[in-house]
């Protein structure tokens, strides 16, 4: 029964995982492009879980939503990079890192005079109902979260490797330069990648809020773990998030079983701090080595 | 079919060519000697847009593109085989390749197969490319990853090849094979500019050459003339 109990945990801290990993991924977008990072990333999630509860609640059926949500997400990608990173890039400076926190700042003020500062519950079709698989109990919700995450992050990785455009967002990471000498314009593969960013961040919000409710600071404390998983997976390897965000999810479960809830939000604390003293590259990331 | 008139560039303050010009004509090879920091290969990333000119002209087929994004110039026409290859380190030899046609190629499907011909071109000329298209490009010999940017600079069909250093850092027997190769494509009719730090082997490709010193051209001529020049003698060909 104990065992069971603590799988049962694990499994729980294991698929929140997954959307510190989604958001984590998101964040491997934009830096393997750029090596730019929205740090309102966070803000971002939750206005596109707000739009997309709006886009329910005015009659647009789920399975519209989701794509209708993801939209929404890439639109505000493209406006981050427009708006707040492009600009700091062309002029190589670090601007892009103020700017985006103001506007993830601009964009909570903006949600909480839109939906106000409750916190709201998202209607889904899928069940909350557990089932048990082995003895233990998971919801059809819990299980969306985990097919939702790995479809969306198979796609991305997909048209990275088969697509001409896809290898031509790698070659921007491995050399703007020579990348811009093959005709691929780096501001539009950036673009890109903010825009994928914004896509993978509102399918997080999508798939957590029925879990956590909707409200303005629902992303505040996720974005910190997935930004923990980022750094210490490494900022390329997007094996390397889903691994980290899986077992920094378990931690949690467990460190908030045997220890208490007030100790949830250590162990990614910890991870971090423990991958920037011994690994500052990442568990899972390759130290860039220059060769002549 | 490339015209470079009167250009500055540098980069921040300090200017490194002043007062560049020099022309390559269809289906020639011209090359572009200097010492070291004469401003070899900040000509050739200013042509290709990497660096901005502040001053002058740039001319690819008649129309002016100084000051364009390099995207773009390469999409007009321009392939530049960059100094210390710059290959795609963590993609395959192929993905490399294929990248280096780009521009006009499908973005998302279908680009393999419209890259047939110039793939098998590229393959023919090295096979040793065949053998590895699948390896990643990063754990390529240095002789092998030359032999990738050059191929990949061809893969475009460009109307003008810049070809940057091609031997540096490599074994005299591969520097060898590197200009058997540029042999090869001047009597497939390639239009090429060549910097070279060999001026000889540079010289004995060439149709046509530019001495570059101090960021200006110096000196130019065939390379007949060249060599009968006492001071080209006893800087550069030694």
């Amino acid at each position: 029964m104990y065992a069971l109990i603590v799988t049962q945990m694990v499994v729980s801290g294991v698929l929140m995982g997954l959307i510190y990993a989604l958001i984590a991924y998101g964040f491997q977008l934009t830096y393997a492009t750029s090596k730019s990072i929205n740090f309102g990333q966070g803000e971002l999630v939750m206005v596109s879980a707000f739009f997309s509860l709006t886009l329910l609640n005015v009659g647009v059926p789920y399975w519209l939503m989701v794509p209708g949500g993801m939209l929404f997400g890439a639109l505000l990608g493209l406006v981050v990079e427009r708006a707040g990173v492009r600009l700091a890039l062309e002029q190589k400076s670090e601007g892009w890192i103020l700017m985006t926190i103001i506007l993830g700042l601009f964009a909570f003020s903006v949600a909480e005079n839109i939906w106000g500062r409750d916190d709201r519950p998202f209607p889904t079709p899928i069940s909350s109902n557990p089932i048990q698989i082995f003895g233990i109990h998971i919801t059809p919700v819990e299980i969306s979260v985990a097919i939702g995450v790995f479809a969306l992050m198979g796609m991305i990785e997909l048209f990275k490797r088969k697509t001409l455009l896809g290898k031509a967002f790698e070659a921007v990471s491995a050399d703007r330069d020579a990348a811009e000498l093959m005709g691929i314009s780096a501001t539009r593969t950036i673009m890109l990648s903010y825009g994928l960013s914004g896509v993978v961040a509102a399918l997080a919000g999508i798939l957590i809020a029925p879990i956590t409710t909707v409200g303005p600071t629902m992303a505040s404390a996720l974005i910190l773990k997935a930004f923990s998983v980022a750094v210490v997976a490494g900022l390329d390897s997007g094996f390397g998030v889903v691994v980290i965000g899986m077992t920094l999810g378990a931690l949690e479960s467990l460190t908030s079983f045997y220890l208490g809830s007030g100790w949830r939000e250590a162990p990614g604390l910890i991870l971090l701090i423990l991958a920037l003293a011994i690994r500052p590259m990442g568990v899972f990331g390759k130290a860039s080595i220059r060769k002549v | 079919m490339l015209v470079v008139d009167n250009v500055h560039a540098g980069y921040g303050a300090s200017e490194v060519l002043v007062g560049i010009s020099l022309e390559v004509r269809k289906a020639t090879v011209v090359a572009l000697i200097g010492a070291n920091g004469a401003g070899k290969t900040t000509t050739m990333r200013t042509i290709s847009g990497n660096v901005k000119p502040t001053q002058g002209r740039v001319l690819l087929d008649g129309k002016p593109v100084q000051g364009l994004d390099a995207s773009r110039i390469a999409r007009l026409g321009l392939s530049h085989s960059p100094e210390g290859r710059k290959v795609f380190g963590p993609l395959s030899v192929e993905d490399n390749l294929l990248l280096g046609a780009y521009s006009r190629l499908p973005a998302f499907f279908g680009f393999r197969r419209q890259a047939e011909r110039e793939l098998a071109h590229v393959y023919q000329l090295f096979p040793r490319l065949r053998e590895r298209r699948s390896q990643a490009a990063g754990t390529l010999s240095g002789g092998e990853q030359q032999m990738l940017a050059i191929g990949r600079a061809l893969m475009a069909n460009p109307k003008v090849m810049l070809l940057d250093e091609p031997s540096m850092g490599l074994a005299p027997v591969i520097v060898q094979e590197v200009f058997n190769t540029i042999r090869r494509l001047k009597e497939e009719g390639i239009t090429l500019l060549l910097v070279e730090q060999f001026a000889k082997s540079a010289l004995e490709v060439a149709d046509y050459a530019y001495v570059i010193e101090h960021g200006r051209i110096a000196l130019e001529g065939t390379p007949a003339d060249l060599h009968k020049d006492e001071r080209v003698l006893a800087a550069y060909l030694g």
